[in-house]
C-alpha cells in the first residue's frame, strides 16, 4: 500500500490524517502509528510527571532515566525479545536497582544524597552502555535505546506504550487523592494513615514503567523532558493539581510530527 | 601491551596522555561541586554542550571537507556557548519563573540534549560523513585523539590545578563559610566566576573522551573516593585529581586492551573510565580508614568485644572464682572474648574455675571503679535516683576515659563508698 503521507507537506498532514480519521480508511501507516505511540509516551508521561516533581523526586526521575537502559539490556540479555511481561521486568530491575543503590549509598555509606544519586545513575549507565556494545550484534538492541528511533515503531509498539498509558490513566484517577494527600501534606497523609513510603515506591515504579515503556519511541534520556515539562507548563496555566492534570492531555496532545520527538510539547505550544 | 608503551607510542600517546589530563581537571571541579553540594550541577551542564557542538561541526561543514582537522576547535566553541546558555536557562527558570531547581535542572538538560539529538539527526541528512564526529561525542572516543587535543587538555588542566594551588585561601574560605569570605574581603565574585569559568571549560572539553552523557559521572565519582580518605581540603583536591587521572588512564588502556584483543568489540571510551572510577568510589567508600564502611564495622565489632572482655572480668572479680558453665550462661558469646583474655594474660584457668590473675584483678578493679563513680556522680551531682544509676554506669564504665575519671574524681572528692554502700576500689599504676 501506498503511503498516503509520501510527499506530503507540513499543514497537508494534518489535513490527510483529519481526512483518514474522518473516514476510517484503511489500515494504520507507519506516520500514524509513530503518532499514536509518542502520543501515548507524552500522556503517560505527563500523567506521573507533576507527582514526581510535587515529590521532590525529579532528580530520582533523571536518575531513573539514565538507570532503565540497564534494565532494558538486562531485559534484552535474558528474554532476547520485547513484550509486555518483558517490559515489567525491565521497570522493575531498573526502580529497585536505582532505589536500592541510591538508598544504599545513603544510608550505609553516609554519602550526600546529590553525590549518591550521581554516582549511581552514571555507573549503571556505564554498566548499560558497556553491556549494549559487548552484546549489540546478538540481540537486537543497539544505542538507539539511548537516543529513540521513531522510524523503527511497528504496531506492537502502540500496543505496548498505550497499556502504559492506560495503566497510568486508570493508577492516578483510582488513586487520585491518595496521591494528592501524600504529595502536599506527608505529615498529613500519614495522621490519615496513607504510608508515605509506599506511595513513593509506587509512583517510583510508576515512573521506571513509563521511562521504560516509552525507550524505544523517544529513548530513554529525553523520556525526562516528558515528565517535567508538561507539569513546568501547565503550572503557568492553573494551579490546581486536578486542572493541571486535565490540561497536560491537552498540552500534549499537539500533534508531534516526523522525527522530532525530542522536542517537548513546551515548544509546540 | 606494556604499560609505558601507552605513553611511548606515538598513536596510543595522545589518547592517554589526554584523557589523563581531561579527568584531572574535571576531578578537580567535581571536588569544589562535591563540597559545595552542587554535583547536580555538572549533569546539567554536559548535556547541554550537545546542541552546541552539533551545531558548531554543522557550521564547520558548510566550509568544505578540508577543515575537517579543526572541527574539535568548532564542538569547544559551540559546546562551550551552549552549555552557557544552558546554564542561562536554569538560572532564568529558577529566578523569574520560581521554579525549583531540581526540576528546572532536569528540565533544561533533557530539553537541550533532544535539541542536541535533532540537530544531530538533521546533520545526518545534511553532512552524512561529519556525523561519526558527532555521534563519538555521545559516549567519548578517545582513540582519535591528537597532539593539538593534549596541548589544550593539558592547559585546561595545567589552569585548574593552578588555580587551585595559587587561590587556595580564598577558595578554602569560600567553600566553608561564603559569608565570611565576603566579610574578611576577599572578592568572592571573582573566585566564583573563575570557578564558573573552569568548570564550564573542564566539563566542556571533556566531552570529548568522556561523552556528553557520562561527563557528570568523571566529575562526582573522584571527589566521592579522595573525600573518604580525609577530612583536610587540600588532600582531598590531591587524591581527587589523583583517582581522576588514574581512572582515565586505566579506562583508556582497558578500552583500547579489548579493542585488541576483541576485534569485534568497540567499547566507548567514556563508559570505561567512568566504570573505573566508580569501581575505586566503590572501594573507598568501603574500605577507607576510619570513613569506609569496612572499618566502621570492624571498629564497632572490636568495641562491642572490649564491652564482651570487661563485662566477663568484671563477674570473675566480684565473685573472686567462677565455674565454667556459670560464666557461660551469665555472659554468652564470651567464648572468644575469654580466649583472649587468657591470651593476654588476665585470666588464667584453675581447674573447673576461671580466675583472674593479679593483672586481671587490677584492671578489674579499674572497670568496677568506673561503674561506681559514674552512679555516685548521677545520684550526687545530678540528683538521680540511686535505684535507676546501674543501667546508665553500665553502658559509660566501657567509654569513660582515665581523664574523664579524674575529674569525676576531684568533683566528688576521692570517694570511698558509691550510692549502694559498696567500696570503691582504689587506683592503682597498672
Amino acid at each position: 500500500m501506498i503511503n498516503p503521507y509520501s510527499g506530503v507537506g507540513f499543514f497537508e498532514f494534518f489535513w490527510v490524517l483529519a481526512q483518514r480519521l474522518f473516514t476510517l480508511s484503511g489500515p494504520l501507516t507507519s506516520d500514524e502509528i509513530q503518532l499514536a505511540v509518542l502520543s501515548c509516551c507524552a500522556l503517560a508521561c505527563g500523567l506521573i510527571g507533576p507527582f514526581l516533581v510535587l515529590k521532590r523526586m525529579s532528580m530520582f526521575a533523571n536518575s531513573l532515566s539514565h538507570t532503565s537502559l540497564l534494565g532494558i539490556v538486562l531485559v534484552f540479555l535474558l528474554f532476547s525479545g520485547w513484550g509486555l511481561g518483558m517490559l515489567l521486568v525491565g521497570a522493575l530491575l531498573s526502580a529497585l536497582l536505582t532505589a536500592g543503590l541510591t538508598a544504599g549509598l545513603i544510608r550505609v555509606f553516609r554519602l550526600q544524597e546529590d553525590a549518591s544519586i550521581g554516582l549511581v545513575f552514571t555507573s549503571l549507565f556505564a554498566i548499560g552502555v558497556i553491556l549494549v556494545s559487548l552484546y549489540a550484534r546478538d540481540s537486537h538492541l543497539s544505542t538507539e535505546a539511548v537516543t529513540g528511533n521513531c522510524d523503527a515503531l511497528r504496531l506492537e509498539d502502540l500496543r505496548l506504550s498505550g497499556t502504559v498509558a492506560l495503566f497510568n490513566l486508570t493508577a492516578i484517577s483510582l488513586f487520585y487523592r491518595k496521591l494528592l494527600i501524600s504529595s502536599f501534606d506527608e505529615p498529613f497523609s500519614r495522621s490519615v494513615g496513607l504510608s508515605v513510603p509506599f506511595w513513593r515506591a509506587m509512583i517510583f515504579f510508576t515512573t521506571a514503567l513509563t521511562c521504560v515503556g516509552s525507550f524505544r519511541a523517544v529513548g530513554v534520556l529525553v523520556v525526562l523532558a516528558l515528565l517535567t515539562g508538561p507539569y513546568l507548563t501547565a503550572r503557568l496555566f492553573s494551579h490546581r493539581l486536578h486542572h493541571l492534570l486535565l490540561l497536560i492531555p491537552r498540552i500534549i496532545a499537539h500533534p508531534r510530527l516526523d522525527t522530532s520527538p525530542e522536542l517537548s510539547p513546551k515548544d509546540r505550544i | 601491551m606494556n604499560l609505558l608503551e601507552y605513553f611511548t607510542d606515538p598513536i596510543l600517546r595522545a589518547p592517554t596522555l589526554g584523557c589523563i589530563f581531561m579527568c584531572t581537571a574535571a576531578s578537580l571541579m567535581g571536588a569544589v561541586l562535591f563540597f559545595q553540594r552542587r554535583l547536580m550541577v555538572s549533569e546539567s551542564i554536559s548535556h547541554a554542550a550537545y546542541p552546541g557542538a552539533v551545531l558548531g561541526v554543522f557550521v564547520l561543514s558548510l566550509f568544505g571537507a578540508q577543515f575537517e582537522e579543526y572541527s574539535f576547535l568548532a564542538v569547544l566553541i559551540g559546546a562551550t556557548i551552549s552549555s552557557y546558555l544552558g546554564l542561562k536557562a536554569i538560572s532564568y527558570l529558577e529566578k523569574r519563573r520560581k521554579i525549583k531547581s531540581d526540576p528546572a535542572l532536569c528540565f533544561a538538560l533533557a530539553i537541550f540534549f533532544g535539541l542536541g539529538i535533532l540537530l544531530a539527526s538533521g546533520l545526518q541528512e545534511t553532512a552524512p560523513m561529519w556525523v561519526s564526529q558527532v555521534n563519538s561525542l555521545l559516549y567519548g572516543q578517545a582513540a582519535t585523539l591528537t597532539d593539538l587535543h593534549i596541548a589544550i587538555y593539558g592547559t585546561l588542566a595545567l589552569a585548574c590545578t593552578s588555580f587551585i594551588l595559587f587561590g587556595f585561601r580564598p577558595l578554602q574560605t569560600l567553600l566553608f563559610d561564603r559569608g565570611f569570605a565576603q566579610s574578611i574581603g576577599i572578592r568572592t565574585q571573582i573566585v566564583e566566576r573563575c570557578l564558573f569559568w573552569l568548570l564550564l571549560l573542564s566539563i566542556v572539553a571533556g566531552i570529548r573522551s568522556v561523552g556528553v552523557i557520562l561527563m557528570s559521572g568523571m566529575l562526582i565519582a573522584p571527589a566521592i573516593a579522595a573525600r573518604q580518605f580525609s577530612n583536610s581540603l587540600k588532600t582531598v583536591f590531591f587524591l581527587s585529581a589523583f583517582f581522576g587521572a588514574f581512572s582515565g588512564l586505566l579506562g583508556n588502556v582497558l578500552s583500547v586492551e579489548i579493542a585488541l584483543k576483541y576485534d569485534q568489540i568497540h567499547i566507548p571510551t567514556g563508559p570505561m573510565i567512568v566504570l573505573v572510577g566508580s569501581l575505586v568510589a566503590l572501594l573507598s567508600l568501603l574500605f577507607a580508614p576510619k570513613r569506609g564502611v569496612f572499618f566502621r564495622i570492624a571498629r564497632l565489632g572490636l568495641f562491642r568485644l572490649r564491652c564482651i572482655e570487661e563485662n566477663v572480668m568484671k563477674g570473675i572479680w566480684k565473685k573472686e572464682r567462677i565455674e565454667r558453665s556459670e560464666l557461660k550462661r551469665l555472659y554468652p558469646n564470651s567464648s572468644f572474648a575469654l580466649f583472649r583474655l587468657i591470651n593476654q594474660g588476665f585470666v588464667f584457668k584453675e581447674g573447673k574455675n576461671i580466675c583472674l590473675t593479679e593483672d586481671g584483678r587490677i584492671k578489674a578493679g579499674a572497670i568496677v571503679r568506673l561503674h561506681r563513680l559514674w552512679e555516685l556522680y548521677l545520684t550526687e551531682q545530678l540528683g538521680c535516683h540511686a535505684e535507676r544509676v546501674h543501667h546508665c554506669a553500665e553502658e559509660m564504665e566501657h567509654i569513660l576515659t582515665p581523664e574523664l575519671e579524674e575529674r569525676l574524681t576531684k568533683v566528688l572528692a576521692d570517694p570511698k563508698c558509691d550510692p549502694h554502700s559498696q567500696p570503691i576500689p582504689q587506683r592503682r599504676q597498672l
